[in-house]
C-alpha cells in the first residue's frame, strides 16, 4: 500500500510539474489575466476553406485506390468547423499479391494448362481438390472481382484544439494548426455480387453503399495568409469483402466457406486514408486577435 | 508582518519600475529629420552619445533610439546640432585628458550610420536545450505500415547523446512480437495461394539524429507546449525467420543469423517539459530478407532444410511508434540571457 501511495504521489509530481512548467503563464502581475498569444492570426476564424485533396488508401490487401476529392469547411470559429470531405477513387492498382494470385490460378480455368503441366480444369466436374476449393471464390481475372472504394463522402465535424507555429533550420517560420475531426461516412463500394448458387460462375461486381464512423486527425502549415498546405491521416472502419472470396458461412459457427458470396463473406477492415491537401480560404486576409 | 509590509512594498516598486523591464518598449514619436551630424575631425575632441546628436535632459540617462532615422537632430532645437558640445566633467573627454593613447577616436556619427549586425531570434531562447544532454527514449512500435501479412509490435529503447542542440548520435534496440494477420489465412484457404511469411526477433542499431524544426503550439489558446521534428538514420542488425506456411509439415525455421539493416525516419517531439516529452515516430528498416520457398522439393528433398529456403528480397518494414523522451541532466543553464 505504502509503495502504491508513493508511485501515486511520484506521478503526481510529474504531472504537476508537467502543467507548472510547460504553461508558463504569469498568473500574478501585470500579465495576469492575460491572452496567451497576442495579436495571433486567426487563420480559420470566420472563414471558407476550399481544399483540393489527394487521398491514399494504406494497408491494403489486394488493391491500392488513390482518391482525388475536395473537402469545403467552413470555420465557425479558430477552434470549430464544419464541413464536407468528398473523394473519387479514380485510381486502382493491383498490390503484389493479387498478381501473383492471378498468375497462380490462371491455368486452373483453362481446360487444359497453357505450359501443359498444373492442373487441367473441367468446372464443375472437376475433382483438383485446389480446384474445387476455389472454384467459388476464383475468377479468371481476380482483379475484376476486387471489393473497391469508388467514392467516400464525408460530413464531419472539426475541432482545432492546437495553434502554433514551427521554424525549420531557424530560417523558414510557419503557422501551423493541429486538428482532430470526426463524422458519417458514405462509403460507395463495389463488391462481388451476391450469389446462392453456382457461384463459381458469378464473378461480376455489384455497387452498395456502407454507412461507417469516420474519425482522423491533420496538420495545416499556412503557406501564406490564404493558403495552406494539409496532411491528414483518416480512418474508415467498416466490413468488406475485400477479395471477393467466400470465405464464411457453413458450420461450425459460420466459420467455414458455404460456396455462397454473400454479406456473410465480408470481414470488418480498419481502412485508413492518408490526404494530402491545399487549401485556399476565403476572405483571404485572416483577423487578428487582440 | 513587517517582513509581509515590506515585501508588499518591493513588488510596488517593482511594477512601478521604469519601462527598461518590459520586453518591447511603446516606441516614441520619430524625431523629425534634420542635416546629418558634421564628422567630428579625429583630432577632435571626443564626444559621447549625446553630441552624436542626442541630448539626455540635465540628470537623466542617455537614450538610444534604435528606431530614429541615422543622423537624426535632437528633439531639443537648443541643442544645436552644428556646433560640436564641449566635453562635460565625466564623460569621455576626461579619459583623453587623463591618457591620451586610450582616447576612442572613431567618428559616433559615422558609426551609426552603419547597419547594424545584431542577431535576432525567432525563438529567442529554446524551450528545451539538447546539447550535451542524453536522451532515453523507451517506446512502442505500435503499427506496422507497410505490412499487411504480418504486424510486428514490441518495445523499442533509444539512447541519443545531443553533441550540438541539433545533432545526436546513438544506438536503439527492439523485440519484436509477431502478429499473422486473418486475412493470411483467408487467402491460402480461398486461392490456395501462399504468401512467404517472415517474423522478426530483434533488431539494433547505430543511429544519428537532425532536429531541423522546432515549434510551439498553443493548446485552447490557454497553454503552451513546445515541439521538434526530427530526422534519424543508421545502421544495424536485424534477426528474421520465415513463417512456415508452404509446407508447415516439414519445415520448421531457427533464427536466421542478423542481417545488416539499414533505418532511416522521422519523428515528432512533445515536450512537456524541459526533460520529458512524448514521441511519435516513422522508421523504416531495409534489409534484405531470406523468404521460405514456394516449392516443395519431391521426396525426402522436403525435409531437406537446404531446401527451405526461396529467394532474397529487399524487405521495407516501415514502424510507427509512440513512446517518450527522457532527458539528463533534467535541468541546464542557458549561455545567454533571455
Amino acid at each position: 500500500m505504502r509503495r502504491i501511495l508513493t508511485v501515486l504521489c511520484a506521478l503526481l509530481g510529474v504531472f504537476a510539474s508537467t502543467r507548472a512548467t510547460a504553461q508558463e503563464i504569469q498568473l500574478t502581475g501585470p500579465l495576469a489575466g492575460a491572452p496567451a498569444v497576442r495579436q495571433l492570426r486567426l487563420h480559420r476564424q470566420g472563414r471558407v476553406e476550399i481544399a483540393p485533396t489527394v487521398s491514399f488508401t494504406l494497408l491494403d490487401e489486394y488493391q491500392r485506390t488513390i482518391l482525388p476529392g475536395g473537402r469545403l469547411t467552413y470555420n465557425l470559429t479558430d477552434w470549430l468547423a464544419i464541413g464536407v470531405w468528398g473523394a473519387f477513387g479514380a485510381v486502382k492498382m493491383p498490390t503484389d499479391l493479387t498478381d501473383r494470385i492471378q498468375s497462380i490460378t490462371a491455368m486452373r480455368r483453362e481446360p487444359v494448362p497453357p505450359d501443359g503441366r498444373g492442373e487441367p480444369n473441367d468446372p464443375p466436374d472437376n475433382i483438383s481438390i485446389n480446384n474445387l476449393r476455389t472454384m467459388s471464390s476464383i475468377g479468371p481475372q481476380f482483379k475484376n472481382q476486387l471489393g473497391q472504394i469508388d467514392f467516400i463522402v464525408s460530413p464531419q465535424v472539426t475541432l482545432i484544439p492546437f495553434r502554433g507555429k514551427l521554424s525549420i533550420f531557424q530560417k523558414i517560420f510557419v503557422d501551423t494548426d493541429a486538428y482532430v475531426f470526426g463524422g458519417p461516412a458514405i462509403v460507395g463500394l463495389s463488391e462481388r455480387e451476391t450469389c446462392e448458387a453456382n457461384c463459381f460462375d458469378a464473378f461480376n461486381r455489384q455497387s452498395r453503399t456502407a454507412i461507417a464512423p469516420t474519425f482522423g486527425l491533420g496538420f495545416n502549415f499556412y503557406l501564406a495568409k490564404f493558403l495552406a498546405l494539409g496532411l491528414e491521416w483518416r480512418g474508415i472502419p467498416f466490413a468488406w469483402n475485400t477479395g471477393g472470396f467466400d470465405t464464411r458461412g457453413a458450420n461450425p459457427d459460420g466459420r467455414f466457406p458455404d460456396n455462397k458470396v454473400n454479406d456473410q463473406d465480408r470481414e470488418f477492415k480498419f481502412n485508413q486514408v492518408l490526404s494530402v491537401n491545399l487549401g485556399v480560404y476565403i476572405p483571404a486576409k485572416p483577423k487578428s486577435s487582440e | 508582518m513587517n517582513q509581509a509590509r515590506i515585501g508588499l512594498l518591493v513588488i510596488a516598486a517593482m511594477i512601478a519600475a521604469p519601462s527598461f523591464a518590459h520586453a518591447q518598449k511603446k516606441k516614441k514619436p520619430a524625431a523629425k529629420p534634420a542635416p546629418a551630424a558634421p564628422a567630428v575631425p579625429p583630432s577632435a575632441p571626443p564626444v559621447d552619445a549625446a553630441a552624436a546628436g542626442v541630448a539626455p535632459p540635465a540628470g537623466q540617462p542617455t537614450e538610444i533610439d534604435a528606431d530614429a532615422p541615422a543622423g537624426a537632430a535632437p528633439t531639443d532645437p537648443a541643442a544645436g546640432a552644428a556646433e560640436p558640445p564641449t566635453p562635460e566633467p565625466g564623460d569621455l573627454g576626461d579619459i583623453c585628458k587623463i591618457d591620451p593613447a586610450a582616447c576612442p577616436t572613431m567618428n559616433l556619427a559615422e558609426e551609426a550610420k552603419k547597419d547594424l549586425k545584431e542577431q535576432m531570434y525567432a525563438v529567442q531562447q529554446i524551450y528545451a536545450l539538447r546539447r550535451h544532454r542524453f536522451e532515453i527514449q523507451p517506446a512502442w512500435n505500435a503499427i506496422t505500415m507497410n505490412d499487411q501479412f504480418v504486424s510486428h509490435p514490441g518495445p523499442v529503447v533509444a539512447l541519443n547523446f545531443y553533441v550540438t542542440n541539433v545533432l545526436a548520435v546513438g544506438v536503439s534496440g527492439g523485440y519484436y512480437f509477431n502478429n499473422d494477420s486473418t486475412f493470411n489465412f483467408q487467402t491460402r484457404r480461398a486461392a490456395r495461394v501462399a504468401v512467404p511469411l517472415t517474423e522478426y526477433q530483434w533488431q539494433a542499431a547505430l543511429n544519428f539524429t537532425y532536429v531541423p524544426i522546432y515549434g510551439k503550439f498553443a493548446g485552447f489558446s490557454d497553454f503552451i507546449f513546445h515541439y521538434d521534428a526530427y530526422v534519424v538514420g543508421g545502421v544495424g542488425a536485424i534477426s528474421t525467420r520465415p513463417i512456415a506456411v508452404v509446407d508447415p509439415d516439414n519445415r520448421s525455421f531457427a533464427w536466421d543469423k542478423p542481417k545488416i539493416a539499414f533505418n532511416a525516419g522521422i519523428g515528432l517531439r512533445i515536450f512537456f517539459n524541459r526533460w520529458f516529452a512524448g514521441t511519435l515516430e516513422v522508421r523504416d528498416y531495409i534489409f534484405i530478407d531470406r523468404l521460405e520457398a514456394t516449392a516443395i522439393a519431391p521426396g525426402e528433398g522436403a525435409t531437406d532444410s537446404g531446401t527451405w529456403y526461396g529467394e532474397q528480397k529487399l524487405t521495407n518494414n516501415v514502424q510507427a511508434q509512440l513512446g517518450v523522451s527522457i532527458f539528463l541532466p533534467f535541468a541546464w543553464e542557458y549561455r545567454l540571457p533571455k
